[in-house]
């Protein structure tokens, strides 16, 4: 089990992407390369007028069993030994992409500018100095949090409608689904 | 790695394909803006700046990280209660906005007479003097021969030195958006509860009714918080709303898809059954109203609105409407939030909408009181007019060419009337000679094509902007402003102002380029125009530091506004005292509105159906949204938020595509009696049958803005416009603007 996780509430999800906008932000991703390490995915459940409707906010959800790390030939992904977070060398990556092809989340992206693999820190540096990921820190609703996954673990569910079996990689996510 | 050679090439790039053919501005690549590379430094090792983010109203106060010059983040500040340390998307896109490579660097001018939108204007670089002389000089002109009321302007009335200016002009052709945005909730309130009101207190909330106005889809992080700080408080939350994944509805313990335009309605049942079952707040409503002196006419005229009558018009089953209308009264404090959208703007109907549901606030006496929509406790800043007093402005004629003299209550307010403003021009030919734009894009307008046609004709237009929107290439001369990130300022709170708050507002950086603030740009060109106004009674320019420094003094916020800058944030928390006496002329609420009566309107909210229903030609209802991450039809060219969302689409129910033939991703062509766009179309089982929903913002045309240009289509080119007539003809006390009253046809191209 990793050291940290994040837990989202799909009761206050309201797809705002205010997440998304303080990844990029804080995190310098270039823009204009489709490289975004947090999405924020809509759900639409049932049929209507019975429907459900929720967003999902979902970046690397840094697994205890990542098959990234696995599957990387050069040594680029690596797993932080003190907290399990799943880090990305760029000075490594030979931009083969065979990370991409076995996440299911479709956390490690590739940037097509530089050739090489794009992902979420989980934001380590902010993390290192006691501060939660800047996506987390922003969030206006409170539907994106993290903890400790100790904590998080008894707070929500491993599995929601459409995301990938939990068993496969273990990751560090939880949910609190919405009711209705 | 955004490094400045970077830069350089992607914006080389993009004149190259998205530029074809148009002139590359002089001086356009000069200077390009430093832009930080790896990861922003931790604060501990940068500067950190109080601010506030002037995206939107709220103004959320803000820390903004600055290394090396350069600004690399912002973040929420805690203390202040709008954000509560929490930023939206369109606010934590800061940087996106300050190094737009697209951003109006330098004064310009047009050398190409034709005008049109994506006709390239030929622009030329030149300096801020000769550019407000040249300003000065037609400005001064146009008044000598063809009178005051010939210069048009287009923007707010505020900020205080933007007054004095148009002021200046003396010009009664001043219009804005307001009647597309809360024009009729103003009046509606003035008349009723005595004055606006901004405040609406949702985390004290124990019951949250909306129609319409997704207010936590918006994502201003003031409500979008407060509203789940209620629901996770155990207040319930009922959004009425035709599409389920509008935000509130998302986070709503009922989602009641209900008919569009049919709100008021259901609203006029819940007051009939209120005053039915007698469940109003008795206190309240018989002690702080006209209640009792009107309590026949009252009970007279909702008696016909009975939940049934409501149910054949909204398809909102009559026991959900007196269920909800029960447990609204009965579980308080409860509040039908209004700002503007469905309540106030989207249909004809929206005046008496906005009516009705201040009504419903009234009887759950929840109007200033914990809970309940509040008016703010705010500093008062004097404006320049009271620290340095101007000599007397010419009179203005108070006719405009819209003809909102006709009304006595739009008259009242002299604001909005966007909506009209294509029939204005059209009906006063040659009547405009000059126009002065500030911030407005024409996607702003209903049936923009139409607008554009008729400014084109207009012989000389200033446009003082940010970014290179559309209106630019309608414009003859183009000042740069700065952003809210390089400007100087006051911001008191009135969102979310129980006692006394007010944010600095403060450079984070220089401006760019040769951009300046709205203030020194005012002040230089009011200097050349109108010297006696913007000068003190000894002969010397008014100092703009000095105005700020004596609104700090007299705000009380300090003894200048350097000791402001430093403090960034004064709150004075003091115990919120609920009113006992309203601002009307008798201190009491109105229900029943004589002033209504005597003015020809209706005293009280009669049902009346929205403009554009649907047919068979025409079988759907139109809807709209703003997406959140996106505001004013300018945030879309950020290329933080731009990546996040930067097209449209058309969202129709799955079962009604399916009936059509149309799969995900067809183009599809939708089409109102004023126009047709062309949209890939996206299937949700989220909205109702009968509406299709094309999101706003998009199909941007200037060929300046790099990023959103060409980029999905304008929803607003299936809006009709409207004139004063038509308002005046459907008895409109508070002239909505109908940006949302349209039915289309789809169809697979």
């Amino acid at each position: 089990m990793s050291t940290y996780g994040f837990l989202v509430d799909l009761g206050l999800c309201i797809s705002c992407s205010a997440c998304e906008a303080a990844c990029k932000t804080w995190n310098n991703v270039p823009t204009g390369r489709n490289v975004r390490w947090r999405r924020v995915i809509d759900q639409v459940l049932g049929v209507w007028p019975k429907v459900t409707t929720y967003g999902v906010s979902m970046a690397c959800n840094h697994c205890a069993d990542a098959p990234c790390v696995k599957a990387c030939p050069s040594g680029a992904l690596t797993v932080r030994t003190k907290d399990g977070i799943v880090l990305l060398d760029k000075t490594k990556c030979i931009g083969c992409r065979y990370c991409e092809s076995v996440c299911p989340y479709g956390a490690p992206q590739y940037d097509a500018t530089e050739k090489k693999m794009s992902k979420c820190t989980m934001c380590v540096d902010r993390i290192d100095a006691g501060k939660e990921p800047a996506c987390v820190d922003t969030c206006p609703t409170g539907a994106l949090q993290f903890g400790k996954l100790v904590d998080i673990d008894h707070e929500g569910v491993k599995q929601i409608p459409n995301f990938a079996e939990p068993s496969y990689t273990n990751p560090s996510i939880r949910f609190v689904p919405k009711e209705g | 790695m955004n490094t400045l050679d970077a830069n350089r090439r992607e914006f080389l790039k993009t004149s190259g394909t998205a530029l074809a053919g148009a002139a590359v501005l002089p001086g356009f690549l000069d200077g390009i803006v430093r832009k930080a590379s790896g990861p922003v430094p931790l604060a501990d090792t940068a500067t950190q700046i109080i601010s506030d983010c002037a995206w939107c109203g709220s103004a959320c106060g803000m820390k903004a990280t600055v290394s090396g010059g350069v600004l690399t983040f912002v973040e929420g500040l805690p203390e202040d209660i709008q954000g509560g340390g929490k930023m939206c998307a369109k606010g934590k896109a800061a940087t996106g906005y300050l190094y737009d490579p697209d951003r109006l660097k330098y004064p310009m001018k047009r050398t190409n007479p034709v005008k049109g939108v994506g006709v390239d204007a030929g622009w030329v670089r030149i300096t801020w003097d000769e550019a407000l002389d040249l300003a000065t000089a037609k400005l001064k002109e146009t008044i000598e021969k063809n009178g005051r009321d010939s210069v048009m302007i287009l923007g707010l009335a505020s900020p205080d030195v933007w007054a004095r200016f148009q002021n200046c002009i003396g010009t009664s052709n001043r219009f804005d958006h307001w009647d597309e945005c809360f024009l009729a909730n103003r009046v509606v309130s003035a008349n009723v509860i005595g004055g606006f009101v901004w405040g609406h207190d949702f985390a004290n909330a124990k019951y949250i009714v909306t129609f319409g106005w997704d207010v936590v889809g918006k994502a201003k992080v003031v409500w979008a918080r407060a509203v789940t700080d209620a629901k996770k408080k155990g207040a319930k939350i009922v959004s009425f709303n035709p599409y389920k994944a509008a935000g509130t509805s998302v986070v709503a313990d009922e989602a009641i898809s209900i008919r569009p335009g049919s709100d008021l309605a259901v609203v006029n049942a819940m007051i009939h059954v209120i005053l039915a079952e007698n469940l109003y707040d008795k206190a309240f409503v018989e002690g702080l109203t006209n209640f009792p002196q009107y309590e026949t006419e009252i009970r007279a005229h909702f008696a016909p609105y009975t939940p049934e009558w409501a149910e054949a018009l909204s398809d909102v089953p009559a026991e959900t409407i007196t269920r909800i209308a029960r447990e609204f009264a009965t579980n308080g404090p409860a509040i039908a939030p209004i700002h503007k959208k469905t309540p106030s703007a989207n249909y004809a109907n929206g005046s008496e909408t906005t009516f009705a549901i201040t009504i419903l606030n009234v009887l759950a006496g929840t109007i200033d009181r914990p809970g309940g929509r509040f008016f703010p406790r705010t500093h008062t800043i004097p404006g320049i007019d009271a620290i340095v007093p101007p000599p007397a402005y010419p009179a203005k004629s108070g006719v405009d060419i819209v003809g909102r003299h006709r009304h006595p209550f739009l008259k009242a307010v002299g604001s909005g009337m966007f909506s009209c403003l294509a029939d204005g021009l059209r009906k006063n030919p040659g009547k405009i000679q000059m126009g002065i734009i500030t911030r407005y894009s024409t996607m702003a307008f209903p049936n923009p094509p139409e607008v554009e046609a008729e400014l084109k004709k207009i012989p000389f237009t200033v446009v003082c902007d940010i970014f290179p929107n559309e209106i630019i290439e309608l414009a003859d001369v183009v000042l740069p402003s700065a952003l809210y990130l390089e400007v100087s300022d006051l911001v008191a709170r009135d969102h979310h102002a129980p006692y006394k708050m007010t944010v600095v507002r403060q450079p984070v950086v220089p401006p760019q380029f040769e951009t300046k603030p709205l203030g020194s740009i005012l002040l230089a060109w009011g200097l050349k125009a109108f010297p006696e106004y913007w000068k003190n009674p000894d002969g010397t320019p008014i100092n703009m530091g000095y105005v700020l420094d004596e609104k700090t003094k007299r705000a009380g916020l300090g003894a200048n506004f350097a000791e402001m800058k430093a403090k960034g944030f004064v709150k004075e928390v003091a115990p919120f005292v609920p009113r006992t006496s309203f601002p009307t002329a008798s201190g009491k609420i109105n229900i029943y509105v004589k002033a209504f009566a005597d003015a020809g309107f209706e005293p009280l909210p009669t049902w009346k159906q929205k403009r554009d229903v649907p047919s068979s030609q025409y079988p759907f209802y139109l809807l709209t949204i703003i997406p959140p991450m996106h505001i004013r039809n300018t945030t879309e060219n950020n290329r933080i938020t731009n990546e996040i969302k930067g097209t449209n689409e058309v969202f129709i129910n799955v079962q009604t595509a399916r009936g059509l033939g149309i799969s995900e991703g067809d183009t599809i062509k939708v089409r109102s009696r004023v126009g047709e766009i062309q949209v890939p179309a996206r299937l949700t089982e989220a909205i109702r049958p009968d509406c299709v929903l094309v999101p706003h913002g998009f199909g941007h045309q200037s060929r300046l803005m790099t990023a959103a240009y060409g980029k999905g289509a304008k929803d607003a080119i299936l809006v009709p416009g409207q004139s004063m007539d038509d308002i005046l003809a459907r008895k409109d006390v508070g002239g909505a603007a109908c940006i949302m009253d349209a039915v289309v046809s789809i169809a697979k191209i």
